[in-house]
């Protein structure tokens, strides 16, 4: 196999690199190496995280990520050994927070901010509403490009069942926030608990009648209020959201889609990276994370393996080294096993730009460790 | 068996064998899906009539079994048990047909765009209906004896699958008379009880996946919601001993040493540093949650036929963990 790409010089330059992939492949970890490598070559760089990942923010020294961006202190990136050029910013996606502030942007006046922030259907929408987190994330990630403070952003992005998802969301949202068809038979709705409402058509009338039997008033009332709050807001999601697809589609952006070396995350990585290239969204590489490596030896057997054991002191050298002998063979099956895998994946792909990062015992919990996993993903 | 029923009413409830309803939740990538089959499997084997519920649409239960889940009927899959998939669009017509009880105003519904934007808008009705559907057979009696003896809910990932929990909490929350209601006031009342319900949290010995499952616990718990135990999947043993590795690690250091034998010596490392890891993780899981952990050993195959499911399930129905003291 060809040696592996620079992936971090890839995606110098660019202004948004998007992380994607199945769920427990190490998306996370592989954002911020890629930040961390991006940050060390001169750029400054932020980097967005879903998942609360403690001992990545540890091993930043930042005590608590959150939604505002936190500074990653220089001095422990020179002390792992890397240099820093640039700066790097580590956060983690508020979704609600997110949404609040733009709904604070958007909303005409005071009064109708406080009606939305207030209402029960908006409560409950980013965690109820499919889609809503991952729409909150390109909202963010919008922000943190617009603000200027940063040369590129490091989007991981949401571990969605599919991640897919990711890129319907923002145009979903939008149609939700419409709401064209429900607005025409809600119609104005005066009063919490009004049962007696204007429907402009006999079966739409019919319909909502039903509803309104199974969920009771108060839920219509509310849903109706919820839509007209957005009023005139609607507009302004919809354009950000054809804003975030122009930018994520741009050559300012690179996909980067991580998996692992087995079947499920891979037929995900598969269907993502081609659903990626059918829709001309620009690509970066595929990452295969923990990757097992083939154990030295060239396949020889370890004989003469319990000499060695005695003369180390072990108190049964012969069961020992045949224990042993066991775990070199399931360490070379494992390796053959993944060295399949990636080729399945470099098959069905036609040979995408692929880096692979091999299985370190454990997940990095100091900024050395991440550092290795930077330089896996520079190819060094 | 009396000092068995002595410890079991002092925990307060029951082990989650004992439970008519479980859920199994966890992060995507951690084995949910395999730990509800493997849970199905052993109460069916331990001679209950078995119900395996796939939520997530994903269809991945026919791959352990060979064998479909339908979304219409239960399938047999194994003796005793039987797999069913939960779509929320289904199960909001089947609701309707039984609210409704006339035909063509249900189809009309379920045609009716702006039926579907209130479902969507409504947020958390597709949960409830989904939830309610569950609860509907988890409650079904048949010639006076329940149609099922237990129910295994493979739930959608972490969040979702929250939302799926507290669906009827929310519900009676949003919904402030009718029908729906009254009826989430009747779901949330058993899907609350801890002898009736059990949550089986699943996590994996990684970072990320132990911290989400130490936030789902204490999320669950704020809710009411009755959380069971903890399942920590995929870990890693060891056979080798400290003593063992002392005695490979100046085999591996040796420059003297062949390539092949310091291969066997740092594969055999390996696994001892990873088995101690994983060991950790199970203690840190056990010690943030504060609940009793099930340790399930990595399992290569999983394959119909293969055993690795079987292997699975006694693993799982053998821990006390999951069955109590006294076993299944």
């Amino acid at each position: 196999m060809a040696p592996d790409p620079d992936l971090v010089g890839m995606l110098e330059h660019r202004r948004i690199v998007v992380v994607a992939g199945a769920g427990g492949v190490g998306k996370t970890t592989v954002s911020a190496a890629l930040a961390l490598g991006l940050a060390s070559r001169g750029a400054r760089v932020a980097v967005v995280t879903i998942d609360p990942a403690r001992r990545l923010a540890s091993a930043l020294g930042i005590a608590h990520l959150g939604d505002e961006p936190d500074r990653v202190d220089p001095a422990r990136i020179t002390a792992a050994g890397m240099p820093m050029e640039g700066t790097l910013d580590a956060l983690q996606l508020d979704p609600q927070a997110t949404f609040d502030r733009l709904v604070a942007r958007e909303a005409p006046d005071e009064a109708a901010r406080q009606r939305i922030l207030r209402n029960r259907v908006y409560r409950h929408l980013s965690t109820a509403v499919a889609g809503a987190q991952e729409f909150m994330a390109v909202e963010r990630l919008h922000e943190l490009v617009d603000s200027g403070r940063y040369d590129v952003v490091v989007l991981d992005t949401p571990p969605a069942r599919n991640a897919l998802d990711f890129l319907d969301a923002p145009e979903r949202m939008t149609r939700f926030v419409e709401g064209r068809g429900l607005r025409l038979l809600l119609g104005p709705r005066s009063g919490a608990g009004r049962t007696g409402w204007r429907a402009l058509q006999a079966g739409g009338h019919m319909v909502m009648s039903v509803v309104e039997r199974l969920t009771g008033a108060q839920l219509l009332t509310d849903i109706s209020e919820f839509l007209q709050s957005f009023d005139g807001m609607y507009q302004g999601f919809s354009d950000r959201a054809s804003a975030v697809r122009f930018l994520l589609a741009s050559d300012s952006t690179r996909f980067v889609v991580v998996t692992g070396p087995r079947p499920e995350p891979a037929t995900e990585a598969i269907a993502l990276w081609r659903r990626l290239r059918d829709d001309r969204y620009p690509l970066g590489a595929v990452v295969v994370n923990r990757v097992h490596l083939e154990p030295g030896g060239d396949g020889a057997p370890p004989d003469g393996l319990a000499d060695l054991l005695a003369a180390a002191g072990a108190a049964d050298p012969v069961g020992l080294a045949g224990r042993a002998a066991d775990a070199l063979a399931m360490a070379r099956a494992r390796a053959a096993a993944d060295r399949h895998e990636v080729q399945a994946i470099a098959g069905a792909l036609d040979g995408p730009p692929m880096v692979l990062v091999p299985a370190l015992e454990d997940d990095p919990v100091e900024v050395a460790g991440l550092a290795r996993v930077t330089r896996e993903l520079e190819g060094r | 068996m009396a000092s068995c029923r002595a410890r079991v009413r002092e925990m307060g409830s029951p082990p989650l064998t004992g439970r008519r309803l479980a859920f199994v939740l966890g992060k995507g990538g951690v084995g949910k899906t395999t730990v509800a089959a493997a849970l199905a499997l052993g109460m069916a084997d331990a001679g209950h009539r078995t119900l395996l519920v796939e939520v997530a649409a994903e269809q991945r239960t026919g791959a352990l079994f060979g064998v479909t889940p339908s979304l219409d009927d239960p399938v047999e899959v194994r003796p005793g048990l039987f797999a069913l998939s939960v779509d929320a669009e289904r199960a909001t017509q089947e609701y309707l047909t039984i609210q409704l009880k006339v035909r063509p105003l249900v189809e009309m519904m379920a045609r009716s765009r702006a039926f579907h934007q209130v479902t969507q808008a409504a947020p958390g009705l597709a949960e409830l209906v989904t939830l309610g559907k569950i609860w509907d057979m988890a409650t079904k009696v048949h010639d006076g004896a329940p149609v099922w003896d237990r129910l295994v809910v493979d739930a959608p990932a972490t969040g979702h699958g929250i939302a799926l929990l507290r669906a009827a909490g929310n519900a009676r929350d949003l919904a402030g008379s009718g029908p729906i209601h009254d009826q989430a006031g009747a779901i949330e009342k058993v899907i609350r009880h801890p002898a009736a319900t059990g949550i089986a949290v699943v996590a994996r010995p990684e970072e990320l996946a132990v911290t989400e499952a130490v936030e789902a616990v204490s999320t669950l718990r704020e809710a009411g919601l009755p959380v069971a135990c903890a399942v920590m999947n995929g870990v890693r043993r060891s056979s080798f001993s400290g003593d063992d590795a002392h005695a490979l690690s100046a085999v591996a250091s040796d420059p003297a040493t062949g390539p092949a034998q310091r291969a066997a010596a740092e594969a055999a490392l390996a696994i001892a540093t990873g088995a101690a890891h994983d060991a950790r993780e199970v203690d840190g899981l056990a010690r943030e949650s504060g609940l009793p952990v099930a340790v399930l050993p990595e399992v290569p195959d999983l394959s119909p036929g293969s055993g690795g499911l079987e292997a699975l399930s006694a693993a799982l129905l053998a821990d006390p963990a999951i069955a109590g003291d006294h076993g299944a």
